[in-house]
């Protein structure tokens, strides 16, 4: 259970004490991997705890939501039209609905515990 | 099963922490790139040197100062105390300023007169702006009509007549005084002045600007009101 949070703990101090920067053209793109890893993330411990969990869908997806958002964000601002509002808006909408599923999923864990005991 | 899965999601929380962090180190520092040409940067140099020397000369100064009390404090004090009160007195404004500087005479234009146009008094709108323009030339004094121009004075506009230290400015012709630390830059205020379009604003309003040449004995004239202190106050005796 803790060991994820560990990995995360680490990667934001590994990030901050690197103090590592990134030209601001291409902050959009990072931001937006960002984005899409969250979304990768929550579906995943969605997936996890509705027990269909798949090892290979889950880092595939990862990377390549990730990669397929700087994708659309760099086709963007080549064609003039913000095409990274479409990839912040689909990941923004998918992170509510599964955050909304895991919400129901652990309530009805929690009350049927509290029926049990 | 549950082993590996963690371990993903480890390396994956690992992935994204450390996307956030470098994202959060972009937003709150940006890298601010440095645009100047040489050019830019040698003007900025040649600003702290400037800036440098005038420092430097202050220092000397004030260890002018410090050697003059070392060595009067033995015998004493109280001439030393004078002295900084003249040197204040001095630089406030408030003895006569003897020394190089040059003299300017505002007159009614000549056209003006001869067509008849009336002469009215100088509006102290044009005055502040000559005082702003000899100033910007490194003017040590400056007198409008024998009234002494210190870091108080106010010049306006008192019933329709322009006042300056709340005295009346005759009408034209009038002087006035401005002294400078060396000839030379009463030179360069006289060609600075002469170069400046001061003189044909003076021009619309049926004035001459008559700058004097530069002289190495021009006097101006000592403010005679008192000073108002509002920041400092007398110490009580045996304090």
């Amino acid at each position: 259970m803790w060991l994820p949070l560990l990995g995360l703990i680490l990667g934001i101090s590994l990030g901050l004490l690197t103090e590592i920067q990134i030209p601001e053209v291409y902050e959009s793109y990072l931001s937006i991997a960002v984005l899409a890893a969250l979304d990768t993330l929550f579906g995943g411990i969605r997936a996890q705890l509705q027990r269909v969990y798949d090892d290979k869908v889950f880092v595939s997806g990862f990377f390549f939501n990730i990669a397929l958002a700087a994708a659309l964000a760099f086709l963007g601002v080549h064609l003039g039209v913000d095409l990274y509002l479409a990839a912040i808006f689909a990941f923004g909408v998918r992170l509510f609905q599964n955050i909304a599923v895991i919400r129901r999923i652990l309530l009805t864990k929690w009350s049927e515990r509290k029926i049990n005991s | 099963m549950k082993k590996t899965v963690y371990i993903r999601f480890t390396f994956i929380l690992l992935v994204v922490g450390f996307m956030l962090a470098v994202q959060y180190n972009t937003v709150q520092n940006p890298e601010t790139r440095d645009t100047r040409d040489v050019w830019a940067i040698r003007q900025e140099l040649a600003k702290e040197k400037l800036l440098h020397s005038e420092l430097l000369s202050e220092v000397r100064i004030l260890e002018e100062t410090t050697g003059k009390y070392e060595n009067m404090i033995s015998d004493s004090p109280k001439a030393a105390l004078n002295d900084t009160v003249e040197q204040l007195k001095k630089e406030i404004g408030l003895t006569e300023f003897v020394g190089p500087g040059l003299t300017i005479t505002v007159e009614p234009a000549m056209e003006s007169i001869a067509i008849g146009q009336t002469i009215d008094e100088i509006s102290p709108d044009l005055l502040i702006r000559l005082i702003n323009e000899i100033n910007r030339f490194k003017a040590q004094a400056v007198d409008v009509d024998g009234k002494r121009i210190i870091y108080s004075s106010a010049i306006r506009d008192v019933n329709g007549n322009t006042t300056v230290n709340n005295l009346e400015v005759k009408r034209a012709p009038f002087t006035i005084n401005v002294g400078v630390t060396t000839v030379e830059d009463a030179k360069k205020m006289y060609n600075q002045l002469e170069a400046s379009p001061i003189g044909d604003e003076f021009f619309i309003d049926n004035l001459r600007l008559a700058i004097g040449d530069p002289v190495n004995d021009v006097i101006v004239s000592a403010f005679d009101q008192s000073v108002s202190n509002e920041f400092l106050l007398e110490t009580p005796e045996g304090e």
